[in-house]
């Protein structure tokens, strides 16, 4: 093929996948939409918490997978703190240790949560292998001071739990394979209930440790944060953005199916 | 509208223009987030981890067995200067050792084990009839997906008849992970452009 | 020497973390404890060794190379801005160091990510040729998912969505424990090798 042509063919589905995000978020519309039984699975899990319990989240995502990641965790915090939980943060990438601190707090504002009895953020662990394991020993010992530099023990919330035997379940909300070192790490030697919240591109490797119940719920990407939004009956970043991710699908199908039309007409033309 | 929000957009824009070609505003951009980023973690290592770990227990609170951690850190500094690179030798091998230490209990369990046990607990509810067609179906397609993409990968004997045809099996199963991946993945990249896209319609120019 | 003493620790160390996964007494809990600690902060001093390095070789490019001196600088410069101001005006949420997180570097990285959506999507276009079997087993499943995990999906049919759910729990599923258990087996034996000191490509 041409350099010349090859670069207007490439710019072309540029402009295509531009236009298929764009206007359908210009012309938003609310679409209706089934919700998986590996959402509802994540949902029943959370629900069935008793108030008063504690939910251990961390943030294992960078900035870079914010507009996907931040959906989910914004619903699970909703559904966690409307549920009268508990909740942990803390985080084993940089960048999430900021963004995870912001979203917990927003959501902490919405329900009038507070600091210190019923959230608190631990911050930034690096080395995820020796943070995970040293957890399992004692939550406070780990972190002796919380991302502000604020001392944690004496915090009422520690009371409740300091170790996983006492912490109801852990979500990893990751971009990345970081639920994967929570299950090696935090499952198979304390046995702790994990589930994990992720990034569409990361969802098929997860879906055979659900199968053998080493995760307990897994929720992928912006669709899922649209069935939890929708299980939990307030609207978000999910909901939002569903109709211009599912035209933009159907656009990239499009595309496929006319990258194979094109290959075979000039086949048979050659 | 506030500087913050005019000066993400620009830098958005600035990433953007790439998908023109390389240009100077680009890599400008790119420069600065390599910076930023870097800049960002370190004082964050600083804060969250040699603060709390060693400089509290050692200085403030007379520690000794903090030392150790010390005198580590130092001989690993050393990697800063070549000829006394090699004293940080036992300090990573310390992490290398204890990384693959850690590892091959957690691993055996979770990827190997619980792994191999899923497969196999189908067949034991086969056993005691709790299973109905389609599950029986869904439990042999499991055990011959597992079994022939560990074929593909472990058996590389172009010569062998049988393994080569075994080998073809898993590379369908894995052509169906590898589709599936890249669906999903699509599905990711297109969340992200909408998240950007969203942020300048938004919050940039409020249009929406 | 020293390479012999690198080996050793490893060994010992090694060997250390896996009995530690099956005996639990107080002292070697609290020497386990500490060697995670260790861990995390030697960890942590490699992380700022690579910053320094960085900063080392942006350094030399601003002497080596006129063209690219500018986007050294600016490199520099930016690493500068996050350890100074932080150190000045620390790093609570209205600090200087937390606005060019959410305002500079959120949003770069963000975007540098959301380039890709066009560039699979001009993949998608280029290189998914169905010109074999397993190419076609490979489109399919592509477009299985993306019809049947989004909301139009379940608009078309409600088939749609079992379907993407059958091969996402099945046959995608097990194709990844497949390579679940292949690379489990091949990173326990790496880790073997490395404690035995057969593996010494770190030292």
């Amino acid at each position: 093929m041409p350099a010349a042509s090859r670069f207007s063919a490439r710019h072309i589905v540029f402009l295509v996948v531009l236009a298929a995000v764009t206007l359908p978020l210009i012309f938003n519309l609310s679409l209706t939409h089934t919700v998986t039984p590996e959402t509802q699975q994540v949902y029943a899990n959370i629900d069935s918490l008793a108030a008063g319990e504690l939910l251990l989240l961390s943030f294992d995502f960078e900035a870079s997978s914010l507009p996907e990641v931040r959906p989910l965790a914004m619903a699970l915090i909703r559904h966690a703190f409307s549920r009268d939980l508990k909740i942990m943060g803390m985080s084993l990438f940089a960048e999430g240790t900021a963004l995870g601190e912001q979203t917990i707090r927003q959501v902490a504002k919405e329900y009038n949560k507070q600091y210190g009895v019923d959230w608190v953020y631990l911050g930034f662990r690096p080395q995820r292998e020796s943070a995970i394991l040293s957890l399992g020993e004692s939550v406070s010992a780990e972190f002796p001071r919380d991302y502000f530099g604020t001392p944690t023990t004496g915090m009422p919330i520690f009371a409740a739990a300091d170790s996983y035997a006492q912490i109801a379940t852990v979500i990893s909300i990751a971009d990345g394979d970081m639920p994967s070192y929570w299950i090696e790490y935090a499952v198979s030697p304390h046995a702790v209930n994990l589930q994990a919240a992720v990034t569409a591109s990361m969802a098929t490797s997860f879906y055979p440790y659900l199968q053998s119940h080493q995760l307990k719920g897994l929720l992928a990407g912006l669709k899922g944060a649209a069935e939890y939004e929708n299980l939990i009956e307030r609207k978000g970043g999910g909901a939002r953005g569903l109709y211009a991710l599912s035209v933009s699908q159907f656009v990239i199908v499009l595309v496929i199916i006319a990258g194979n039309v094109v290959e075979r007409v000039r086949r048979r033309r050659n | 509208m506030d500087l913050g929000t005019i000066i993400a957009a620009i830098a958005t824009l600035a990433i953007f223009s790439f998908l023109y070609k390389d240009n100077p505003f680009y890599r400008m951009a790119e420069h600065i987030l390599i910076g930023l980023s870097v800049g960002f973690t370190l004082v964050l290592l600083w804060n969250s981890v040699l603060t709390p770990k060693l400089f509290v227990p050692l200085f403030s609170k007379g520690d000794l067995w903090s030392l150790i951690p010390f005198a580590m850190s130092i001989l690993m500094l050393m990697r800063l200067r070549g000829s006394w690179s090699k004293f940080s030798k036992p300090v990573m091998a310390l992490i290398i050792g204890a990384g693959a230490g850690l590892s091959i209990p957690a691993r055996m369990d979770a990827r190997i084990l619980k792994q191999l046990s899923a497969t196999i607990e189908p067949f034991s509810a086969m056993g005691l009839g709790q299973l109905s067609a389609g599950d029986i179906f869904n439990a042999i397609l499991g055990l011959i997906a597992v079994l022939t993409v560990m074929v593909y990968f472990f058996y590389t004997r172009p010569d062998n008849k049988p393994v080569r045809a075994i080998s073809q099996v898993g590379i369908y199963f894995l052509m169906i992970f590898f589709g599936a991946t890249f669906g999903y993945t699509v599905t990711s990249r297109l969340t992200l452009l909408i998240g950007r896209i969203e942020f300048l319609l938004s919050d940039f120019l409020h249009l929406i | 020497m020293i390479n012999r003493i690198a080996v050793a620790v490893a060994f010992v160390v090694g060997i250390f973390m896996v009995a530690q996964y099956f005996i639990s007494s107080e002292i070697s809990g609290r020497l386990y404890n500490l060697l995670l600690d260790y861990y995390q902060i030697i960890f942590a001093v490699t992380m700022i060794v690579g910053g320094i390095s960085l900063v080392r070789y942006h350094g030399a490019q601003i002497r080596r190379d006129a063209d690219s001196r500018v986007y050294s600088i600016v490199t520099i410069l930016a690493v500068a801005f996050m350890v100074v101001s932080a150190s000045i005006a620390g790093t609570g949420p209205t600090s200087p160091y937390q606005w060019a997180f959410n305002n500079l570097q959120a949003p770069m990285q963000a975007t540098t990510f959301s380039l890709l959506a066009f560039f699979v999507a001009s993949a998608a276009y280029r290189g998914f040729r169905v010109r074999s079997t397993p190419a076609l087993v490979l489109a399919l499943a592509a477009v299985i998912v993306l019809v049947g995990r989004s909301a139009f999906g379940d608009m078309i049919s409600d088939k749609l969505p079992e379907l993407a759910g059958w091969v996402l729990n099945n046959p995608s599923a097990t194709a990844k424990r497949g390579i679940l258990v292949g690379i489990g087996l091949g990173s326990v034996a790496t880790a073997l090798r490395v404690i035995l000191g057969i593996e010494r490509s770190y030292l």
